[in-house]
């Protein structure tokens, strides 16, 4: 872990100017090198199959309390909540808005700030709380990577709510708790929702960093 | 407890166990849409696998509470392309990308900034555009038991009992394959590796590779042999299960059916008297619910002839070409799978239905429904009747089982032999 940042200043020193061959070599043997130092100092603590039980129990366990578990409504009812400060009367006589589940911070509401509380002290238990700004995939596919990346990530945001507000639900809501109640919507949803997101993957990261491996 | 408390510790639970699991990581997100990397496919598999099972427990005891979206065809459609769009851009899921923001992403914050900007553009066209646009293809909040008139636990099981073994078969088992690549090859930690891309290996290395290479392939026949093996094991029991419901009376023969298709529609069904039905012959649980009839049979014992004529061709030939890679990469334990291949050779032979070609003169392992049918009606009272009929439908299996099992057992003292 030490070697990282010297490892990191020669690769940026090395981007500049023009490139022996030896160099060359040595860059890409340093590239590897961080990548998996990278890899190895994010991997998730659990192997998947504990994992995929803990989320499965959570999930029951909200089915048995309130409801099935959702995230992306509450956006909107933030952004209503700022409406209804700002423009009263449009948020009045807009019929999504004027619906009283949109009025109020429900089960909801501190569910997504119980996410964010929970991922925060759940990165810190595990040290793996880090400023960054792009993925491994990112940085192995484009050349100008931090700023396009936020773009990207902005616009993919506004996209994702978007198609979480038509569909009735993001992915924790229709993917999940609709395959876990067998509801007739997951199908479509769970089509094209796959669908697109691996064309566009693979638009968009065409290339997969260099040994990239299973690490259950 | 009021709710904003459960609600909080709820989402807390959530959010550890989102990081816990490392769906957070955009990188495992990415690397499951581009199919290189396949944690977190398993993950969400099993999330809901056992989301399903525990909902189903729930429903039972009567204390799940369901909240149904409802099935607006088109609008899901299109919201999940979207959706789909923002999320092979990102690598984030509205839940992740909170997760992950709150450990420290700025992307995932810049997303969830997004995301409030995408909620503001949602209210803005929700008037003109998704109103009318939900009004087309809306089914209302319905689940798929409830369209099939099936009970959710026909869903549930079935899915739940696929998906488990899929993931089990499909197991991730890198680390073994290394391991036994070293041993193939005898090579030691110390040792040097040769350099991957040097022109032309020497001829011990190439011998080295060819082992680990055949070592390999040895591995994968190995789970496909014992994928098909369950499969014949099942049909098997399957077409035993049929021969005693009908031979015990459970399910009744309409008519007397000489034809190859018997059983008028609406035929007697099943008697679901639990007390009264001998322990062995009783269907299973889950079966109760349906309506056996001998129609339903008669096509679920051609399935299963179909599948076992099939898959034993598949085993003979998965033998056939195991103990050639033994042979090939000097694996050993060639006495094993020779006997294996040719118990299995001689189970395909004793399946095919040779009654079909020859008549009474020959017959195979598997049965008709119309030959079930036409045993089952006959009178059959003296001694010698009644061995030829169970000889003929019991005995004759049991032998094939027999032989299955000892080539399963050949087969696997092989496995044992080459990869220990």
């Amino acid at each position: 872990m030490d070697e990282l940042p010297i490892l990191e200043k020669f690769l940026r020193k090395s981007r500049k100017g023009r490139l022996t061959a030896e160099s060359r070599v040595l860059r890409s043997k340093c590239e590897e090198e961080l990548i998996m130092t990278e890899l190895n100092s994010r991997t998730h603590p659990l192997p998947w199959w504990a994992a995929g039980i803990l989320l499965g129990l959570v999930q029951v366990l909200a089915i048995a309390l309130v409801k099935p578990m959702s995230v992306s409504k509450q956006f909107v009812v933030a952004d209503a909540k700022v409406l209804e400060r700002v423009a009263p009367e449009y948020s009045e006589n807009h019929p999504l808005l004027s619906d009283e589940q949109y009025k109020k911070f429900g089960y909801g509401w501190w569910f997504n700030v119980g996410i964010v509380l929970g991922a925060c002290l759940a990165a810190l238990h595990l040290r793996a709380w880090k400023v960054r700004t792009v993925s491994l995939w990112w940085k192995r596919n484009h050349d100008a990577p931090v700023l396009l990346r936020l773009i990207a990530g902005f616009c993919g945001g506004v996209l994702l709510l978007l198609g979480a507000g038509l569909a009735h639900g993001c992915i924790t809501e229709q993917f999940i708790s609709g395959w876990t109640q067998l509801s007739l919507s997951a199908i479509p949803f769970t089509i094209t929702l796959f669908g697109f997101g691996m064309l566009v993957a693979y638009l968009v990261y065409p290339k997969a960093p260099n040994r990239l491996r299973r690490e259950e | 407890m009021s709710t904003p408390i459960v609600g909080l510790i709820m989402g807390v639970i959530f959010g550890a166990s989102l990081v816990l699991a490392g769906l957070t990581n955009p990188d495992k997100i990415i690397g499951a849409l581009r199919l290189k990397d396949f944690y977190a496919i398993r993950t969400v598999a099993v999330f809901l696998l056992v989301g399903m099972l525990g909902t189903l427990i729930l429903d039972l005891f009567g204390v799940a509470n369901f909240s149904i979206k409802p099935a607006v065809i088109l609008t899901v459609l299109i919201g999940g392309a979207l959706l789909g769009t923002g999320f092979g851009l990102t690598g984030f899921s509205p839940a992740t990308g909170l997760a992950s923001a709150a450990s420290g992403r700025l992307d995932a914050l810049v997303t969830v900034i997004g995301m409030i900007f995408g909620a503001h553009v949602y209210i803005l066209i929700y008037p003109s555009v998704v109103i009318p646009l939900e009004r087309i293809l809306n089914f209302g909040s319905v689940t798929l038991p409830q369209i099939t008139g099936a009970s959710a636990a026909l869903w549930v099981v079935p899915i739940f009992a696929a998906g488990s073994l899929a993931l089990f078969i499909t197991r991730p088992r890198e680390q073994q394959y290394d391991e036994q690549r070293m041993r193939a090859g005898d090579l030691e930690m110390n040792e040097v590796f040769p350099f991957p891309l040097s022109p032309k290996p020497t001829l011990r290395e190439k011998g080295i590779y060819l082992k680990s290479d055949c070592l390999n392939a040895a591995h994968v026949f190995r789970q496909w042999k014992n994928l098909l093996f369950v499969v014949m094991l099942l049909c098997l029991l399957l077409l035993q299960g049929s021969f005693w419901l009908v031979s015990t009376g459970q399910v009744k023969i309409a008519e007397n059916t000489h034809t190859e298709a018997p059983a008028v529609p609406g035929a007697d069904s099943i008697q679901a008297d639990l007390a009264a039905a001998p322990a062995e012959e009783s269907p299973s649980p889950w079966l109760l619910g349906l309506d056996v009839t001998f129609e339903r049979l008669t096509s679920i014992v051609r399935i299963a002839n179909i599948m076992l004529v099939l898959t034993s061709v598949l085993y003979a030939l998965i033998m056939y070409f195991g103990l050639g890679i033994s042979f090939k990469g000097g694996l050993g334990g060639l006495a094993y799978i020779s006997g294996a291949l040719y118990m299995a050779l001689i189970i395909f032979v004793l399946l095919l239905p040779w009654q079909n070609f020859f008549g009474p003169i020959a017959m195979g392992a598997t049965y008709t429904p119309g030959e079930l049918a036409r045993w089952c009606t006959t009178d059959i009272s003296d001694t010698l009747g009644m061995v030829l009929f169970y000889l003929r439908f019991t005995g004759y299996w049991a032998l094939v089982m027999l032989l299955l099992l000892l080539a399963q057992l050949r087969s696997f003292r092989w496995a044992r032999a080459i990869l220990r």
